[in-house]
């Protein structure tokens, strides 16, 4: 019988190592990981020395072209992502955390990410996470698996975000296009300042923002605009 | 391979004049750097390697125009003959018409003599809408492709060369279901995409009046011979003199030069010699083990469930049903083969193999319901055969970058456990390790 691997006898035989593909692949990420986490330490060096991080339009700007700064290097995928989610539940793995600077962080990983589509499973959270799809571009879909907080993809740039649970307040505040999917209930503000895209929400939304532009949907009927809606600069 | 016959950049040639002149549609895979169309790149391949396509899509966009095109520049038919070798699927069809009939006169006379259908009779067959066919007439078509034997009556001819061009309609009520066995008789399945509007607006304005491939003259002489009662091993040489009279044509008056059954036959040697380099061999031989492997019944078979809590759940053996079957290496090293010929490469490479298994995977892979709901509305541009093979293809191609150097040192070592030496073969995660062992074990 001829030799199946006949072939191969041309690969040099090297030293064999005692090492098997797992533990490279395991060491690999966890460097990934490390990499990822001190990114986020340096934003909180900068944006939080006090521990206390203010809400506001320029803070969420600064903090995200810190993130871009920081992952800029960073060789990664959806799922180092998602373990990074994880490793913000664990005292053991990061300092202290602050869920509005690691929304911004995690939307621009999101939004830097090689995959046009990320699944994020973060049912098991203990934490809500704010701010998350913040500026998330066309052509990129981010599906959430679990609930999430306040300000939940502001200032959306064309992308789709998906989340398979609720969002609280100012959900899409600010977006210019693209679509939010929130298959549960939405907070109060919903659209706040939005200009464009739509807001689908299958649940109950608890109320809406001032609105200059775009859709939002309720249990699949059109709420904004209404019937006797006009535009107040009309 | 570069052989300085210019055998490539005929080829190519032919390709060019078809995509700009005949059948216009967009690029929709990359090769190298460059950008072809799946359908037309697949069709002269599958001409080239004397292959089985199925061309799948809706109706009206190319699928049976593509064959027709390269059958006739590739092997020098006149179009009116091509046209009048074609079977139509339909449920009325019958062997008569699609192999050969009794010679009505000649049976008066008591003698038994056939009439053979033209489609049996040239190399170039195309079978138009073969799902509107019922199974048991599919099955007769790809029984005497599979081997080039066609027999009616007591009498029996033998193609030495054929392709064959099949097209299929996504289901409808008028459709049946073409049955594993003969799917996997196909080399690739590709679809015949929209060109996009504005260069379907292009192929409404041109003119219908006028077609170079077209010749009267030379389709008359053609459709003479064949009718006529001249054997067929007699026949063959003087088909060969008509085409050779017709791409003297083609070369004066249309400026492409087709090919000679010679160089067909030539071309074939050239790419049956080509050899795979170590990476295409290892990562072809992952792919086989996903799509056959089964843990706990030692080789996946159709009717057998996976386990809950298998082991190998995270690999593709988990979520398909069938085994992958002997056809599908065979297709999948020719076709490789074929298109590192039409390259111009020494060797075949993985961006080779990683290009055509898509193509030779999509049809013959059976899903799991539980998969393909997973993935069926996920945003894509393929149909959802050819999207789950090309997912499949990338996943399992990322896995071998991963373990690329420890897989080639295990099949390394197999080698010479293989050869009697007392080694320890290396012990991986991926089904082929496991694959690798019941090999040497079944030897020792």
């Amino acid at each position: 019988m001829k030799n199946p691997f006949e072939e191969f006898k041309r690969h040099p035989s090297k030293e064999r190592s005692k090492e098997i593909p797992l533990d490279r692949i395991l060491r690999q990420k966890e460097e990934t990981l490390q990499r990822i986490l001190r990114g986020y330490e340096n934003l909180l060096k900068n944006e939080a020395k006090d521990l206390v991080w203010l809400m506001q339009y320029s803070t969420v700007i600064k903090a995200y072209s810190i993130a871009e700064e920081a992952i800029r290097d960073i060789e990664y995928t959806a799922e180092d992502i998602e373990e990074f989610c994880y490793a913000l539940d664990r005292t053991d793995q990061i300092p202290y955390l602050i869920t509005g600077p690691a929304g911004v962080y995690i939307s621009a990983l999101c939004n830097y990410a090689k995959e046009s589509e990320i699944v994020l499973r973060l049912q098991d959270l203990g934490i809500k996470i704010n701010l998350l799809g913040y500026r998330l571009p066309e052509g990129k879909r981010l599906i959430v698996e679990g609930n999430l907080g306040d300000f939940t993809g502001i200032s959306l740039e064309g992308g789709e975000l998906i989340v398979e649970g609720s969002t609280k307040n100012y959900t899409g505040a600010g977006m210019k296009r693209g679509r939010i999917i929130v298959r549960n209930n939405a907070g109060f503000n919903t659209g706040h300042g939005m200009t464009g895209g739509e807001i689908l929400v299958g649940g109950r939304i608890k109320g809406l923002g001032k609105i200059v532009g775009g859709k939002i949907y309720e249990k699949d009927q059109l709420i904004f605009p209404s019937e006797d809606y006009r535009p107040f600069y009309f | 391979m570069t052989t300085g016959d210019g055998y490539q950049e005929k080829v190519r040639r032919i390709y060019r004049f078809i995509s700009e002149n005949f059948y216009l549609n967009r690029p929709d895979l990359e090769i190298k750097g460059e950008r072809y169309n799946s359908a037309l790149l697949f069709g002269i391949l599958t001409a080239l390697y004397g292959g089985k396509e199925l061309i799948i899509g809706e109706p009206g966009l190319g699928k049976t125009t593509s064959a027709e095109y390269i059958g006739c520049l590739i092997y020098r038919y006149p179009l009116g003959v091509i046209w009048g070798s074609e079977v139509s699927g339909h449920p009325e069809q019958t062997e008569e018409k699609i192999v050969g009939r009794p010679d009505l006169g000649a049976l008066n006379q008591g003698r038994e003599v056939v009439v053979w259908s033209n489609f049996v009779q040239l190399p170039v067959k195309i079978v138009d809408e073969i799902n509107r066919l019922p199974e048991t007439k599919q099955s007769m078509i790809l029984d005497g492709v599979d081997r080039g034997n066609w027999e009616y009556l007591n009498e029996m001819i033998i193609n030495d060369e054929y392709v064959l061009f099949a097209t299929a309609n996504y289901q409808d009520r008028g459709t049946n279901t073409i049955i594993a066995p003969l799917v996997d008789r196909f080399d690739v399945l590709v679809e015949s995409r929209h060109p996009g509007p504005n260069l379907a607006f292009q192929i409404g304005r041109r003119s219908k009046l006028y077609n170079p491939l077209r010749h009267p003259e030379f389709e008359r002489k053609f459709h003479e011979l064949l009718r006529s009662q001249v054997p067929y091993e007699e026949k063959v040489p003087r088909l060969e003199e008509l085409c050779e009279a017709y791409g003297q044509y083609l070369k004066e008056k249309v400026g492409i030069e087709g090919l000679s059954k010679e160089e067909r036959f030539e071309i074939r040697k050239q790419i049956a010699s080509i050899p795979l380099d170590l990476d295409s061999n290892a990562f072809l031989r992952m792919v086989l083990a996903e799509f056959s492997f089964c843990h706990r019944y030692g080789q996946k078979r159709s009717v057998e469930q996976c386990q809950e809590g298998c082991h190998y759940t995270g690999y593709f053996c988990y979520h398909v049903k069938n085994c992958a079957s002997n056809r599908l290496p065979i297709s999948a090293v020719g076709y490789a083969q074929a298109l590192a010929w039409f390259l111009e490469e020494d060797e075949v490479d993985l961006e080779h193999v990683k290009a055509v298994l898509p193509f030779v995977l999509a049809h013959r892979v059976q899903w799991k319901d539980s998969y393909i709901s997973k993935k069926e509305s996920e945003g894509r541009n393929d149909p959802l055969q050819i999207y789950l093979a090309k997912e499949a293809v990338e996943e399992i191609f990322h896995r071998y970058n991963e373990q690329r150097d420890y897989l080639l040192e295990a099949l390394a070592v197999a080698s010479e456990a293989f050869e009697g030496r007392e080694v320890q073969l290396l012990d991986g995660d991926h089904p082929i390790y496991e694959e690798i062992k019941k090999e040497i074990a079944a030897l020792r």
